[in-house]
């Protein structure tokens, strides 16, 4: 078929593509190091308040957990309602292994991370198996969830129960200061953009994209769903996971409110409605927005639980591709007016 | 006349699968339409029965326009359909399978005991459930379901469908019986003798639209249709 | 032992029935009402309300009931709406998600501004002994009730043309229809039943327990979890699903502590679900 290509049209497909390729990694590299430039500018605008960096950190984060959750979501259309324990696993197992066990924080926090890659990409491997739909794995990964949510009640000695506990280790170390945690998150977050946009262009993002339309036809074309799915599960979790022992790390301190449903998981999914399920900078603006919004409502306690939820229906009723793929699904239109003669390619 | 249609075209997503298709159905007549895989007979048959919603056209009952009204209603006004699927509940009984046939009503004895008549194997096997039984048996049941309504005018897709010859062959007695009885039946078919011999008048569906219509002795003798479909060199 | 299987029962029957409810509603409509714990609290709401402008107990439940049945046909008639569009997968996802904002609204509302509400039923008399185990006695009539509306439902769809007809949706959405039932008036009247259900289990409940504004979320995703596991779409699944999982946690519960109890009730619950994610007689796939 590829000769037949270029015999009728004159051009080498092979050569083509190489060259798209290479060109398109600079697509990617640099707008998230232009938006890592931006971004790093915000302390000198915040810098002086130990709240509003705070704020700033927090909003970091959630972008990191929204990219983790979109790579899992967005990619393989696995529902993970499980945020928020898998980066719980990340802040309870960095927090942990640093104070109880000794590690040394680097050495706790690659634990905690890989210990939640693993769960992750374990969650993922019983839905493929078992051929869970998106309903159930969403319902077996609540129940992982409220099972998380128990077993830090429930191991009162080693995680402080409902109150959690403060965290010695790294205390005069960097991590707590106002502004380095800002740069260490940015780094993560930075990081996360590019696996998720590497990822995409690779013959991986190729494959999710193929079983996020049409598992069988994916299947048949040779596209090892399973795989896949697991390889998407473990790398979002980890990226969720590595984020929650970062956080911990730099707070200070770990509770249950820190990591519950409540506070991550419906958190990210608005984030990531608004931003655009699977589109690549969608998690950024949705944290943005909602970082912001979430200060705003802090201090009307209940009313933010009843605004959110008119959010969630207004998002899901009117843009429910998100704000990105909308905008650039209006762009694509316009510039195919434009110039009439840019077809699709052909098959 | 009891069924007619005009201008009928329909279709899915895609694009209109049927087009432009006329055709009646007199009452006391068996009429069939006869066509290959694709042709467009379920579909034709779904958008009159108000499956799917007809995107021209319009389609009459005793009178009545019932053009892309819902199949719930058009099912209570004396038309009953049989669709290729069957579409039986599974795990009810072939009682109550037939007594929801009935619906809004309650079954009553004669017309059960009608059915049961014409379909012994049906007696038999009152209390199991429908997924439980052959194909044969379920096409029955779905057949008898379609009767328990009372309708005027029964209309089936493909009725064949995954039987044994023989128990075609009984599926078709079946309707000829009613058929004496005053039935009027409108059925697709692509094992063409079967529908020809109950058949007083056909139509063949090719690509969505009539390209022949007659009498089944016409039909019978025209040499495209020996070729295509009665399998005649 | 036996005092522990019985308090599974009590727990069990009573969230049986919610889990009914939600597989109706699932079963028939392909929809998933995450709002439902949300019915079941604004109806022990009304009960409060009503009982504090002096309506007697039974009364205010029958209030309830009725209260709780309209919460159904509200429902049906303005969030669903734009769910009815979509199909399949894409229906349950968004049925989902809107409820779910629903469900945030009226918690986030009822917090706010109720935020100390809360219902008990008390039933005079002393605890009543069964089999030699001594029973309170709030617990045994809010049983009693479940145990009536169980075999009143399970006879209203066996027995009954509505009943069978509401079935056949379940079983054979198109057969339905072509027999000439409306899948979608039988929706309604399901979830109009479903409000009715949710209702009954917010008054059983306050016989027991302290049900409150905040009990919203826990009653969902429990109800949820035995629904899953009874099997989506069948009534008697979601009822023996109860039962079982009752039992199982408060057997855990005699002897180890609430949260790990917790744990084994929700792990019991996920292995069923990933052995058999059908469920125990679960219908739709």
């Amino acid at each position: 078929m590829t000769d037949r290509f270029t015999e009728a049209t004159g051009t080498s497909v092979i050569g083509g593509v190489e060259r798209r390729a290479s060109r398109s990694l600079w697509r990617l590299v640099g707008p998230v190091l232009a938006l890592g430039a931006v971004l790093a500018l915000v302390p000198l605008r915040l810098g002086d308040s130990r709240v509003q960096m705070g704020v700033a950190v927090v909003g970091l984060a959630f972008a990191c957990y929204t990219i983790g959750f979109n790579l899992i979501f967005g990619s393989t259309g696995q529902l993970f309602l499980c945020a928020g324990a898998l980066a719980g696993i990340g802040g309870y197992g960095a927090a942990i292994l640093a104070d109880e066990v000794g590690l040394p924080i680097p050495v706790s926090i690659l634990l905690a991370t890989l210990v939640a890659t693993l769960t992750g990409a374990l969650l993922s491997w019983i839905a493929v198996r078992r051929s869970l739909g998106v309903i159930f794995t969403g319902i077996v990964t609540l129940i992982f969830t409220l099972s998380f949510a128990n077993l830090l009640l429930g191991l009162g000695n080693l995680t402080g129960g409902e109150s959690g506990f403060l965290i010695e280790s790294g205390g005069d170390s960097f991590l707590r200061r106002q502004i380095p945690p800002y740069y260490v998150m940015l780094v993560i977050v930075l990081g996360c953009l590019l696996a998720h946009g590497l990822l995409r262009r690779s013959h991986a993002g190729w494959a999710f994209r193929a079983l996020r339309d049409d598992e069988v036809a994916a299947e048949l074309a040779g596209v090892d769903v399973a795989r896949y799915r697991v390889y998407a599960a473990g790398i979002g979790s980890a990226m969720l996971g590595l984020t929650g022992a970062v956080y911990a790390l730099t707070e200070g301190r770990v509770s249950p409110t820190t990591f519950g449903f409540a506070e991550v998981d419906v958190v990210v999914v608005v984030m990531l409605a608004f931003g655009g399920i699977g589109s690549l900078y969608g998690p950024i603006l949705g944290a943005a927005v909602f970082t912001v919004v979430d200060e705003l409502f802090v201090d009307l306690g209940q009313l933010r639980l009843m605004a959110y939820g008119a959010l969630v229906i207004m998002l899901f009723l009117w843009v429910p591709k998100g704000v990105i793929p909308t905008l650039s699904g209006l762009w694509r239109r316009r510039a195919g007016r434009v110039s009439p003669r840019r077809g699709g390619s052909p098959g | 006349m009891m069924l007619e249609v005009r201008g009928l075209a329909a279709g899915y997503a895609g694009g209109d699968v049927v087009h432009a298709v006329d055709f009646h159905v007199e009452a006391g007549e068996a009429v069939m339409i006869i066509g290959s895989n694709g042709a467009g007979k379920t579909t034709l048959f779904r958008s009159v029965i108000g499956l799917l919603t007809p995107s021209a056209g319009t389609v009459e009952f005793e009178g009545n326009d019932i053009t892309g009204m819902a199949a719930h209603r058009v099912v209570r006004l004396g038309i009953s359909f049989v669709p290729a699927e069957r579409h039986l509940f599974p795990r009810m009984t072939v009682e109550e399978n037939l007594a929801l046939g009935a619906y809004p009503g309650r079954p009553d004895a004669e017309t059960t005991s009608v059915v049961m008549d014409l379909f012994p194997r049906l007696a038999e096997r009152r209390r199991q459930p429908a997924a439980t039984m052959s194909g044969g048996e379920q096409q029955m049941l779905a057949m008898g379901r379609a009767l328990m309504a009372r309708p005027r005018l029964l209309v089936l897709d493909e009725p064949t469908t995954g039987l044994a010859p023989k128990l075609a062959a009984e599926a078709y007695q079946a309707l000829g019986l009613l058929k004496e009885g005053g039935l009027t039946v409108l059925v697709a078919e692509q094992q063409v003798p079967l529908a020809m011999a109950l058949s007083d008048r056909g139509y063949v569906l090719e690509n969505g639209a009539i390209r022949k219509e007659g009498t089944s002795a016409e039909l019978a003798s025209d040499p495209d249709v020996r070729h295509a479909y009665l399998g005649v060199l | 032992m036996t005092a522990a299987i019985f308090d599974g029962i009590v727990i069990g029957l009573r969230f049986g029935l919610l889990a009914a409810g939600l597989t109706l509603v699932y079963g028939l409509g392909g929809v998933l009402l995450l709002a439902y714990g949300q019915v079941t609290v604004i109806s022990a709401v009304v009960i409060i309300f009503a009982m504090d402008a002096g309506i007697p107990a039974l009364p205010a439940v029958g209030l309830a009931l009725v209260a709780g049945g309209f919460m159904g046909l509200v429902l049906d008639l303005t969030i669903l709406r734009p769910v009815y569009r979509r199909h399949g997968e894409a229906r349950v996802l968004l049925s989902l998600l809107l409820t779910l904002g629903v469900a945030f609204i009226v918690d986030g509302f009822l917090n706010w501004r109720y935020p100390l509400l809360g219902l008990t039923l008390r039933i005079g008399g002393g605890p009543i002994e069964i089999i030699g185990v001594r029973m309170p006695r709030g617990s045994v009539v809010a049983s009693a009730i479940a145990i009536v509306a169980m075999v009143g439902l399970l006879s209203f769809f066996r027995w009954t043309t509505l009943g069978r007809a509401a079935r056949s949706v379940i079983e054979d959405q198109e057969g339905a229809r072509l027999v000439g039932i409306d899948p979608h008036r039988m929706l309604r009247l399901i979830l109009v039943l479903s409000g009715v259900l949710a209702a009954l289990v917010a008054a059983t409940q306050a016989m027991v327990r302290l049900i409150d504004v905040r009990s919203g979320f826990e009653l969902t995703v429990f109800a949820l979890i035995v629904t899953v596991v009874g099997g989506l779409g069948s009534v008697t699944g979601a009822l023996l699903a109860g039962i079982i999982l009752g039992i199982i946690y408060a057997i855990a519960l005699t002897y180890i502590g609430t949260s790990l109890s917790l744990i084994i009730l929700l792990a019991a619950a996920a292995i069923t679900i990933v052995i058999r994610p059908a469920g125990l007689l679960g219908v739709r796939e």
